[in-house]
């Protein structure tokens, strides 16, 4: 039941920061440049050193599979490719994502709310969604943008080094195998994915954050809980964009 | 960079001195299985949820690869063998470090900065053997009941969703797993899931222990706890796949020589 009402809670708080895309006054620039500081580009080093060995785990495996079933490795930069693009390249920052600013801004908001300092916000005339949800939500959407778009890139490029130094491709047949299977609509996809990942992440946090109570054990709880729903909820929405862009377009 | 190494070091000793107390004391036989029955009831909804999506999403990018070259027979084994080798034990471990590990480091920290590890050293206990061990041991143990439900749940999903939507029947499904999935497919996954687990375990509880600095120091630990685990795993999956790469190749090699 609790489940519901969190959710519930979530979906109004995604369309409430959303109206403040139309409120002008909302839109306090150095603030979001500062969110996304915090968010996007402190997570660049840990994105790009995961994502980098994802990619070179990845592409062996699916060359070993390959191996096994067909013994033939020439499909492997269109598999990859294919796979990176759609799944890997965006699935593994948003889950890191969600361990790194999802907790850092359930812990901020909670402490902010166990210490009344959201109480203040209110009794000074000031909506706290607008003041504090709308920035983290625009630099969240945006920074998972830049983060989903460097992953790819990091991934192929290390998919295609393993490819050209592990398995004899050279490096035009590589990137040619892969440009007969990555049309248009992948990176659509992959966007999609980005833009609804990075929106859900600090909403999540967010209603976490405002719904804690009592003291710091209520805000380490917080955080545990927002980093869990997160994840779970990215994992369904991946699957739900990932039928509808596989099966329906 | 240092301090990285530092940290990996003082992560890596707090483990032996972890596994040289387990040793050298006795009665953690019954503190590790209550251990096991916390993790394992809290984490299993999340797992066999993610779990049975997971399967259900690597199912369909399979299969949108395999329909083009017309290889449709092979998706059951190949799907099959990627939930095994590769996805099942980091999926699980990925959650295990959201959900136990950021709660064992909130607890741990939570005790450190309210100074109750220091009364239970005044009292005489080592707090290693009394908080550490079982934690340990009940993480990694769960880990392994936590695979294998989650690698059947999310098996099932493959199968649910290929046949609901692909029209690929489940014996049809399951009729190319031999090909692909062996005993030693099982037992990579099994060490896969040992060695994340210990390293979910180690990192949350060594934040834990050594956190500092209030209930704020207690937040950062936590974070960190959180991170440091999915990069060590990143690490130790791209490590981890080569070398049973190597051993599966070497054990296929022996077998064709000797028969």
């Amino acid at each position: 039941m609790s489940q519901v009402m969190i959710w519930s809670d979530i979906i109004q708080l995604f369309f409430k920061a959303s109206l403040n895309l139309f409120r002008f006054n909302a839109w306090r620039r150095s603030e979001i440049i500062h969110c996304m500081a915090q968010s996007g580009i402190k997570s660049i080093p840990i994105v790009v050193l995961s994502t980098a060995f994802a990619g070179v785990v990845v592409t062996q495996q699916i060359a070993w599979h390959m191996n096994l079933a067909l013994h033939d490795v020439s499909m492997i930069p269109g598999f990859t490719g294919q796979f990176i693009f759609r799944e890997l390249g965006i699935a593994i920052p948003a889950l890191l994502l969600v361990s790194k600013v999802g907790a850092s801004i359930a812990a901020e908001v909670g402490t902010m709310k166990v210490t009344e300092q959201i109480d203040a916000l209110k009794l000074l005339g000031i909506d706290p969604v607008e003041y504090l949800v709308f920035p983290r939500f625009i630099a969240g959407i945006l920074s998972s943008i830049c983060l989903t778009l460097l992953a790819v890139g990091v991934t192929l490029g290390c998919s295609t080094l393993v490819g050209v130094f592990g398995y004899n491709f050279s490096l035009l047949e590589f990137l040619n195998g892969m440009k007969h299977f990555i049309g248009m609509i992948d990176l659509v996809c992959a966007l999609v994915k980005g833009v609804t990942f990075g929106a859900l992440i600090p909403i999540v946090s967010c209603v976490y954050g405002f719904s804690c109570e009592g003291g710091a054990q209520g805000v380490g709880q917080a955080t545990t809980q927002a980093v869990v729903s997160a994840t779970t909820a990215i994992i369904i929405l991946d699957f739900l964009i990932t039928y509808f862009f596989t099966w329906v377009l | 960079m240092i301090q990285f190494f530092q940290e990996l070091g003082a992560t890596w000793l707090f483990f032996l001195g972890a596994v040289r107390t387990l040793l050298t004391t006795q009665n953690n036989f019954q503190p590790i299985l209550a251990q096991v029955a916390f993790v394992s009831y809290r984490s299993l909804s999340t797992v066999l949820f993610a779990g049975a999506f997971v399967g259900a999403i690597l199912v369909l990018q399979i299969d949108l690869i395999l329909a083009k070259y017309d290889a449709e027979i092979f998706l059951g084994g190949l799907n099959t063998s990627t939930v095994i080798r590769e996805v099942g034990p980091l999926i699980i471990s990925f959650l295990l470090a959201g959900k136990i590990g950021a709660f064992t480091a909130a607890e741990l920290g939570t005790m450190r900065v309210t100074e109750q590890i220091d009364a239970i050293e005044c009292l005489g206990t080592d707090p290693v053997h009394y908080l550490v061990v079982p934690r340990l041991c009940g993480i990694i143990l769960s880990s392994i009941i936590l695979l294998f439900l989650g690698l059947i749940v999310s098996i099932g999903g493959a199968m649910l969703v290929a046949w609901f939507a692909r029209d690929i029947n489940i014996l049809e499904f399951a009729s190319s797993i031999p090909k692909f999935v062996s005993i030693s497919t099982f037992v990579s996954a099994l060490l896969k899931a040992l060695i994340y687990g210990g390293i979910v375990a180690t990192v949350s509880c060594h934040r834990g222990f050594t956190a500092s600095g209030g209930a704020r120091g207690v937040g950062q630990a936590v974070t960190q706890a959180a991170i440091y685990t999915n990069l060590y795993i990143l690490f130790a999956n791209f490590g981890l796949s080569h070398f049973l790469d190597l051993v599966d190749t070497l054990a296929q090699s022996a077998s064709e020589a000797f028969l």
